[in-house]
C-alpha cells in the first residue's frame, strides 16, 4: 500500500481524539545545531479544519488494526473499515516532511493494540526513540501509552516524548465494562500513576533524565453512555487531584460508520462538550470546585455558561465593588474573566474604576452587569430574581446541537 | 504645527519624540507622516537645535509597550504613541492602561500586533527548493503577507526551528533570510526573493493536503469557529486553504452523519477475528 493511502486511513482514524496540544514543553532550540526542532512552552496552530478544530501536531495511529472491541471505536476488531499499519520510519518521515513545511509542532502517536500491549507500546516508542535520537529531533512528541503495557516500557516513552496520555475513554467503570470489555479501570489509573511517580522522580533533579516535561493528559468521551456531567467534572478533579494530570480532555461522541447499536447514531453533543470546558477550566483555572457547580447529581446548563449558572445561585455574593473586591472574587463576576480581573487591578491602583471603563475591556458586559458595582453605578438587576436574570441574559437561540442534520 | 516624518522607524521615532517631550510640544502641535495634509495648514515652526529643559522619566516597561504598539498599520500609528508616552512622562499612567480610552488602543494595537507574530510563527508554509539550485539560495522559502511590522523580529522563532537550514521568507513589504548562520533583514524585499518565493513548484504537497482532509471532522463542522481563528485572508497562501469550500460543501451534503472521510467509506474493510494476534 502507497504511503498516502495509509497517511489517508490512519489520520481518518485518529481524528476521534481531541487532544491535539503542542504546549507546555521546555525551551528547546537547533539554533546553529544539527537536527530540527523548536518548543517553546507555547502551543501553535498551524492550521484549522472546518470542524474549528486547531492543527498542531501529526496525529495518526501506528495502526488501526486492533484487537479489542471497544463500541464507540471506529478501530474495534468488529467494525467494516480499511486497516492500515504503518512502519516506525515512515511515520517519522512523514513527521519530518510536515514539520520542515511548517505545518506542525510535533507528532501525536496512538495505536490501535496489535499482537500484545507491550509490542505496540514498544513500537510507539520506537518512533519516538528514532526522531530523537537518528533525527535530533526537537519538536513536541505525545506518545499515547498503552495501560498494560510494562511500566519500563512507559518510563522509556517518558524519557522521549513531552506529553504522554492515557485515556480513561468514559466516565464511570461501569460504563467501561459495558462499552470496552477487555479495558479495565484498573490498569488505566496504574498507567497514569507509573506516569505521574516517574514526572515525581525528576522533579528537582536538574540531571535526572527528562520525562514528559509537558505532564500527562487524558481523554474521556462524552455521550456515547448516559453518565451526566456532575459525574464527570467529579471524575475529572480527581484525576486532577490525584495524578496531577495537565490536561482532561472531552470528547463529544461523534457517530461512527457502522454504529453497532449499543451507542447513540446522533450528532456529537457539541454545546454540551463546550459547556464542560468552560467548567473545567472554571477548576483549574478559576479555583472552582465541581462541589461548587453541582448541588447535586445532573448536567450542566447548555443555554448559560457555568459560571453565569453559579452566580445566579448565589446572588448573595454580588453585586461586588470593583474598587474594593479580592481579585479572586472579581473573576467569579460571570463575563469578566482573569485577564479583565488584571487588568481592573492594575488600573485600580491608580484610579478609580468608572463604569466606562468596563466597556472598553475585552469583558462580556451585558452578562456582568448586573453582578457588579463602580463608583458611579450600581446595578438595577441587582434586585431582579435569578429567573428573570437567566432569561435576559441566556444564550439565543437557544442552542441547538450544531450544524445541519437530516 | 509640526510634521515629521520617521520613515515607520522606531528609533528614529524616539528620538524625535525625546526632542518633542524635552521642549514640552503638546501633542495636539504635531503629527507623523500625514505630511501632505497636514502641510497645507501648518504654519512650520523651524525646529530648535538640542533638547529642551523638561527631562520626563520614561519607565522601560513603557518603551517596550510603545515598541511593539509602533509595529502596528494603522491610523495615527505614531502620533497616538506620542500622546501615551505625553500623559505618562506628565504622570498619567493610565494612558498605558486598559480602560483608559486611550490605554485601551495601545492594548489593542500590541494584542493585533503579537496576534500578527502568532500568525506567522503559524501560517508561515516552507517549500522546499530542488536540491540542484546550490548553496548559493536557500534550502526553504515561503511567501507571506502579514498585516504589521512583525516580520523582523517574529521570524527569529524559525532559527531555533530549522537548525542550520537555509531559509527565506519574502513579504510584500520586508524579507528576510537565514543563511545558516545569521538572519538577514531586508526592509525592501528584493524582487529576487519574492519571485522565488512566489513561484516555487511544490511536488510533494500532496501528503499534507491528504492529512489535511482526513483529520476533519465532518460531523462536527464548524466554519464560523475555523474563520475565528484562520481568517480567510491566510487562505490564498496556504496550501490547504483550497480545500477548505469543498471540505465545508461536502460535509453539508450529507457526509455529516457521521466522522469518517467519504474516500475511507468507499475502500473495502477488514473485520478482524477476535484472537488474532
Ligand atoms: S483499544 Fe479500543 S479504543 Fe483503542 S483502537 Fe482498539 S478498539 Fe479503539
Amino acid at each position: 500500500m502507497q504511503l498516502i493511502e495509509k497517511l489517508s486511513i490512519l489520520a481518518d482514524a485518529a481524528k476521534y481524539d481531541a487532544s491535539c496540544a503542542s504546549s507546555g514543553a521546555p525551551k528547546r532550540s537547533s539554533e546553529g545545531k544539527a537536527g530540527l526542532g523548536s518548543t517553546d512552552g507555547m502551543g501553535i496552530c498551524h492550521s484549522y479544519t472546518p470542524d474549528g478544530r486547531c492543527v498542531s501536531l501529526l496525529k495518526v495511529l501506528l495502526t488501526n488494526f486492533c484487537l479489542y472491541d471497544c463500541q464507540y471505536c471506529v478501530n474495534r476488531r468488529s467494525s467494516d473499515v480499511p486497516r492500515a499499519r504503518f512502519s516506525p520510519e515512515e511515520v517519522v518521515t512523514l513527521t519530518l516532511d510536515f514539520y520542515r513545511r511548517n505545518c506542525v509542532s510535533g507528532l501525536f502517536l496512538s495505536s490501535g493494540i496489535i499482537r500484545s500491549a507491550d509490542y505496540t507500546m514498544e513500537q510507539l516508542v520506537r518512533v519516538a526513540k528514532l526522531l530523537r535520537e537518528e533525527h535530533d529531533f526537537r519538536g513536541y512528541i505525545h506518545l499515547k501509552t498503552i495501560p498494560e503495557a510494562d511500566p519500563a516500557l512507559i518510563a522509556e516513552a517518558g524519557r522521549y516524548a513531552d506529553r504522554l496520555s492515557v485515556n480513561i475513554e468514559l466516565p464511570t467503570d461501569a460504563s467501561l465494562q459495558t462499552l470496552a470489555p477487555e479495558k479495565q479501570i484498573g490498569s488505566i489509573k496504574q498507567a497514569m500513576q507509573t506516569i505521574y511517580t516517574g514526572e515525581q522522580t525528576v522533579l528537582n533533579e536538574p540531571r535526572a533524565p527528562r520525562f514528559a516535561p509537558a505532564g500527562q493528559s487524558t481523554q474521556m468521551i462524552v455521550g456515547a453512555d448516559d453518565t451526566d456531567d456532575s459525574t464527570i467534572l467529579h471524575g475529572a478533579e480527581a484525576l486532577y487531584g490525584n495524578f496531577k494530570l495537565r490536561r482532561v480532555y472531552y470528547s463529544a461522541f461523534s457517530p461512527i460508520p457502522n454504529s453497532p447499536k449499543s451507542v447513540p447514531l446522533a450528532a456529537p453533543p457539541l454545546m454540551r462538550e463546550h459547556r464542560l470546558y468552560q467548567a473545567d477550566f472554571l477548576l483549574r483555572s478559576y479555583g472552582f470546585s465541581a462541589g461548587e457547580l453541582f448541588e447535586g447529581p445532573g448536567h450542566l446548563a447548555l443555554d448559560i455558561d457555568p459560571k453565569l449558572a453559579w452566580a445566579l445561585e448565589h446572588r448573595e455574593v454580588f453585586p461586588l465593588d470593583l474598587n474594593r473586591a479580592e481579585p479572586t472574587l472579581i473573576a467569579r463576576i460571570p463575563g469578566i474573566g482573569l485577564r479583565t480581573t488584571q487588568r481592573l487591578v492594575d488600573l485600580r491602583r491608580e484610579r478609580k474604576i468608572r463604569f466606562e471603563d468596563l466597556a472598553r475591556m475585552r469583558c462580556v458586559l451585558a452578562k456582568a452587569k448586573p453582578f457588579f458595582i463602580t463608583s458611579d453605578y450600581h446595578p438595577q438587576q441587582a434586585d431582579s430574581t435569578s429567573v428573570l436574570l437567566r432569561e435576559q441574559l441566556r444564550d439565543r437561540p437557544q442552542p441547538q446541537q450544531m450544524g445541519l442534520w437530516g | 504645527m509640526i510634521s515629521l516624518e520617521c520613515d515607520n522607524l522606531f528609533g528614529t521615532w524616539r528620538e524625535q519624540a525625546r526632542w518633542l517631550l524635552s521642549h514640552q510640544v503638546d501633542p495636539s502641535q504635531v503629527s507623523w507622516g500625514e505630511a501632505q495634509a497636514a502641510d497645507l495648514f501648518a504654519t512650520d515652526e523651524p525646529i530648535l537645535a538640542g533638547l529642551g529643559p523638561f527631562q520626563a522619566r520614561i519607565p522601560k516597561a513603557l518603551l517596550e509597550l510603545l515598541e511593539s504598539a509602533a509595529c502596528y498599520h494603522g491610523d495615527q500609528r505614531w502620533s497616538l504613541l506620542y500622546e501615551v508616552l505625553w500623559r505618562v512622562s506628565h504622570g498619567d499612567r493610565t494612558a498605558m492602561l486598559a480602560g483608559d480610552k486611550l490605554g485601551s488602543e495601545l492594548q489593542r494595537r500590541i494584542k493585533q500586533v503579537s496576534r500578527e507574530a502568532h500568525h506567522l510563527h503559524a501560517f508561515v508554509r516552507f517549500v522546499a527548493l530542488p536540491p540542484e539550485a546550490g548553496p548559493e539560495l536557500p534550502e526553504y522559502v515561503a511567501w507571506h503577507e502579514p498585516a504589521h511590522d512583525i516580520l523582523k523580529s517574529a521570524s527569529q522563532h524559525f532559527i531555533g526551528r530549522m537548525g542550520r537550514h537555509r531559509w527565506m521568507i519574502a513579504t510584500p513589504l520586508d524579507g528576510v533570510y537565514y543563511d545558516g548562520q545569521q538572519l538577514i533583514h531586508q526592509r525592501h524585499c528584493p524582487e529576487a526573493w519574492q519571485q522565488l518565493a512566489q513561484n516555487v513548484e511544490d511536488p510533494h504537497s500532496a501528503m499534507w493536503l491528504t492529512y489535511y482532509s482526513h483529520i476533519f471532522n465532518p460531523a462536527r463542522l464548524n466554519p464560523k469557529v475555523m474563520e475565528g481563528h484562520l481568517p480567510s485572508r491566510f487562505w490564498k497562501n496556504l496550501p490547504e486553504g483550497k480545500l477548505i469550500p469543498s471540505l465545508i460543501s461536502e460535509a453539508r451534503t450529507g457526509k455529516q452523519k457521521d466522522g469518517q472521510a467519504k474516500m475511507i467509506g468507499s475502500k473495502p474493510g477488514k473485520r478482524i477475528a477476535s484472537g488474532q494476534g
